[in-house]
């Protein structure tokens, strides 16, 4: 069996990474996929807190590259979903205690075992990037419509058009977007950042404050019901895995009747 | 009267959108050719002074852009001519 490996991925911090990864875990292992997450941010460990399963972390990813344990033992499994398990980053080394090679072999090995491979990458074009671009195949670019983000995103996208011998295809996923303040004029649209960035989109995520929430609690909102953020990622995993899914409207999520009407006729009007 | 049907019908033509799509677009442009800021204008001038050695030129008219597609970017420039200068 070979598995797919996904490198999620954005240059600017802040954006949503560790939360499409855990999001888009969950969903896709909700599917029926064994998936593996793979957290390459050495040093600034972050996804298992967001997974909820912090408390379960013994060895990391540095410790089966280094050789102090089986893949398998470093590998926590998420006790709701017995699919989907964690490959936690280590929290007091560096982005220098990994290279490439050893993240292909990694990946590899991985790809063996799980349908889906899924590595949250950290920030920035250095190193801990280009590591964890390093076994992929696919990548997954995060971006919210802030043009500090777009342009980093641009800026990612350069690098893995340069790597296009390894990385097959990338996806853009424009992450905390706002439709009212779309339709107010006041941020850029799906549309216009698809149109500066040239790029493919695999989805769109609204701005959720149950995504704080789930945060806190653990539980990614990919597998709760009745979230608009948790639907979003669902519809994500389903396009990853190769269907055909339209995007969600994302204005009928917003005001009421009323102030679409006021709206109408006033579209620079804040309600 | 007049002002209450503009205001309702205002449109946003400076808006943050707008604003941010433009400012974006021109920075990428310069990002991904590693253009620094000013170079362009200079070819354009280099441009001008060559091209009216040889023609005398509609100034108002001469056009000078940058065009997008997917993810490279073409130099357009068109220059109105008026004569031939010998």
């Amino acid at each position: 069996m070979s598995g797919r490996v996904i490198v999620i991925t954005s240059g600017k911090g802040g954006v949503g990474k560790t939360t499409a990864s855990a999001n888009l875990g969950v969903a896709l292992a909700n599917t029926g996929a064994s998936v593996c997450l793979v957290d390459m941010d050495i040093g600034l460990r972050n996804l298992d807190i967001l997974m909820g399963l912090e408390n379960r972390v013994v060895y990391n990813l540095v410790d089966v590259i280094e050789e102090r344990c089986k893949l398998r033992q470093a590998l926590v499994k998420d006790k709701r979903l017995p699919n989907l398990s964690l490959l936690p980053a280590a929290q007091t080394r560096d982005k220098t205690a990994v290279n490439s090679d050893q993240m292909k072999v990694l990946c590899t090995e991985l790809k063996s075992i799980f349908d889906f491979v899924l590595v949250d990458s950290p920030a920035g074009i250095e190193s801990g990037f280009q590591n964890a671009v390093a076994g992929a195949e696919e990548a997954i670019v995060i971006t919210t419509p802030e043009m500090s983000a777009v342009r980093d995103a641009d800026r990612i996208i350069g690098l893995l058009e340069a790597r296009k011998d390894e990385i097959t295809q990338y996806r853009l996923v424009i992450n905390r977007l706002r439709p009212n303040m779309v339709k107010n004029s006041d941020m850029m649209s799906v549309e216009d950042v698809l149109e500066i960035l040239s790029v493919k989109l695999l989805g769109v995520v609204p701005e959720d404050e149950e995504i704080i929430i789930s945060t806190n609690k653990g539980e990614p909102v990919s597998g709760t019901e009745n979230v608009r953020s948790g639907l979003a990622y669902r519809n994500i995993a389903r396009r990853i895995r190769g269907e055909d899914v339209p995007l969600m409207d994302l204005d009928a999520l917003n005001g009421t009747w009323m102030t679409r009407l006021v709206k109408f006729f006033n579209p620079s009007v804040r309600v | 009267m007049q002002q209450v049907i503009n205001w309702f019908f205002r449109t946003n033509t400076d808006s943050a959108r707008d604003t941010a799509k433009d400012r974006m677009r021109n920075m990428l442009t310069h990002d991904r050719l590693e253009l620094p800021a000013g170079r362009l204008e200079s070819l354009e001038e280099e441009l001008i002074a060559v091209v009216s050695r040889y023609f005398e030129l509609d100034k108002d008219t001469t056009k000078f852009d940058l065009e997008h597609y997917e993810r490279r970017a073409s130099l357009v420039a068109n220059f109105r001519l008026l004569r031939s200068k010998c």
